[in-house]
């Protein structure tokens, strides 16, 4: 490695060259490979020996809790599966990750997965973005009028307490054992929780800084999008992760009350047919929807953090 | 030379629920164009309260305030404010952060952006511009803050204990910095501090406040050395005396 680094001015694509044509690697000189293509690339200043170890030191670390990441998905599903063969546990009562691929395979066969996943996935989606729309317009209006927000302020901690699911009769009845009931459901659960952390958000909002705009001159329509909103951005992120887990929950509470399609009716029909190969994989198949939005709002959080 | 600022048998009151409070007592004084003025006074006599009133954040219970011949409006643009904070957004870089005042004015012309892109020169910072405000000193963000306000090109300054945040040695040094760029620029300024050692190095005119109720308990008019920057200003016997002087009048009041 000292010589690789010694000689990188010149010699440096022929060694990486040289490098790949060896199979056997270290996991140390493949990322000092990697590195070095980068620098290549980039035309980054050279690093010092001792920066190069430091950033080796990072990576095997990032490397390693991957890998133990890993090995524990892998563990518990492989323990799962053998733990049912061997007879310790009832396939019947606990299903397998065999049985689990098995169902998933009909299922994806039948179209079935696909339809009720989408159905889901739509209300979810409808309820998410009503909700937080109608949420951050509402913190808003709380924040911009005082005695507005006074006025509110008991209904909402009201609401916020009342646990949902009781209102499921009320809703069914106004809008049907439909769609619409389901994304009333998980509208209610989610705008609440959105209202109050949006406008605390708007809330906390450094005092100084406001009366520093004031004293330019600035309007309250100013003062909010210069400060208030710009520094209530990770706030407002952190409100739109939380969202994604409540509006799942709001689906498929709405879909257990409605029980007509979605991953929710599937959930309850397996209940009541005993079927927890059907269970298991549903559930498993809803963490992976529900990560996936959740990555996608993480990826929409680097993006704007990118583009100021 | 002109009267800039008039205060006339200024009096405020603060509401709260439980109790009112009398900050401020028939205050009266005249600040002339291009003078350095500095409040001292015991702490929470309402020296803030004074600036707030001048910059037409707060409205005085009773008396006149004129400011450049007029009633104090903070949408009137003769004031800039400058704060113990620097109150820089974080968020934008430093060249962004020069342009918010425009911006909220709606004057956000190639002309001001360029004229305050060249006091950023002229005060040793334009290598920052790119910077956000987090990779700069205390002593660099409270001169960028400084230039902000200067952006608006305002005729007065009320500068609310702006060092006090800072450490004693950058406090010295953007002391000299602040008062060079002030008169450079030929401002009016109204300096609210607790340090007299800062009053006695900056200042034209001292303003001393008694206890609250405030109330004007005495004005210096200072004469040696105003050619000399503030840090040398500060060790000439005429300061220290002044400095007793003053430290004991504040004493008397608490």
């Amino acid at each position: 490695m000292k010589n690789d680094i010694k000689n990188n001015t010149g010699k440096k694509n022929k060694l990486i060259d040289n490098k790949e044509e060896k199979n056997k690697q270290t996991l140390n000189s493949e990322i000092d490979n990697k590195t070095e293509k980068k620098s290549n690339k980039k035309n980054k200043p050279k690093y010092s020996l001792e920066h190069k170890k430091f950033l080796n030191k990072i990576r095997l670390k990032t490397f390693f809790v991957i890998f133990i990441q890993i090995t524990i998905l892998i563990a518990f599903f492989g323990l799962w599966e053998i733990l049912v063969n061997n007879g310790v546990l009832d396939g019947f009562i606990y299903s397998s990750p065999s049985r689990m691929i098995n169902t998933l395979a009909e299922l994806s066969r039948s179209g079935e997965l696909l339809t009720h996943s989408l159905i889901t996935l739509k209300e979810t989606l409808l309820a998410f973005v009503i909700a937080t729309g109608i949420g951050f317009l509402v913190a808003v209006l709380l924040w911009s009028n005082n005695t507005i927000k006074r006025i509110l302020e008991p209904y909402i901690v009201v609401l916020n307490s009342l646990p949902k699911i009781a209102l499921g009769p009320i809703i069914i009845i106004w809008f049907g054992a439909g769609t619409k009931a389901i994304v009333v459901m998980g509208i209610l659960i989610v705008i609440i929780v959105t209202i109050i952390n949006i406008l605390n958000a708007f809330l906390n909002t450094d005092k100084n800084t406001i009366l520093a705009l004031e004293s330019m001159g600035a309007n309250k329509a100013q003062i909010f999008f210069k400060v208030v909103l710009p520094s209530s951005f990770p706030d407002i992120i952190s409100t739109l992760k939380i969202n994604v887990g409540l509006s799942w929950i709001g689906a498929i509470m709405g879909e257990y009350l409605v029980s007509k399609a979605g991953l929710g009716y599937l959930l309850v029909y397996g209940g009541l047919v005993f079927d927890l190969d059907l269970i298991m994989t549903v559930t498993i198949v809803l963490c992976f929807l529900a990560s996936l939005m959740y990555f996608l709002i993480a990826l929409l959080e680097k993006i704007v953090k990118a583009r100021h | 030379m002109n009267e800039i600022i008039t205060v006339k048998d200024v009096s405020l009151i603060y509401h709260s629920k439980k109790f009112e409070t009398l900050a401020l007592k028939d205050i009266s004084f005249k600040i002339e164009e291009g003078d350095f003025v500095a409040l001292v006074g015991p702490s929470g006599c309402g020296k803030t309260t004074i600036l707030s009133l001048i910059s037409g954040l707060l409205t005085c219970s009773s008396g006149e305030i004129l400011v450049n011949g007029l009633k104090p409006d903070k949408k009137s643009k003769v004031c800039g404010y400058m704060f113990q904070k620097d109150n820089l957004l974080p968020w934008r870089t430093v060249e962004k952060n020069l342009y918010v005042g425009l911006e909220i004015q709606h004057t956000n012309t190639k002309e001001k952006k360029d004229y305050a892109l060249s006091l950023l020169k002229k005060y040793g910072l334009e290598n920052f511009k790119t910077k956000r405000p987090d990779e700069l000193s205390g002593g660099m963000r409270q001169r960028v803050s400084l230039i902000r306000t200067l952006a608006l090109n305002p005729k007065i300054l009320l500068l609310d204990e702006p060092f006090s945040a800072l450490d004693f040695q950058t406090r010295l040094k953007v002391c000299d910095d602040v008062l060079k760029i002030l008169k450079d620029e030929k401002k009016t300024a109204l300096l609210v501090t607790h340090d007299i050692y800062e009053a006695v190095s900056m200042a034209d005119k001292i303003i001393v406040l008694s206890a609250r109720p405030a109330t004007i308990k005495n004005i210096h008019t200072l004469t040696f050395g105003r050619d000399k920057t503030p840090f040398v200003r500060r060790d000439m016997k005429e300061a220290t005396d002044l400095f007793q002087k003053i430290w004991s009048e504040i004493q008397d009041e608490k």
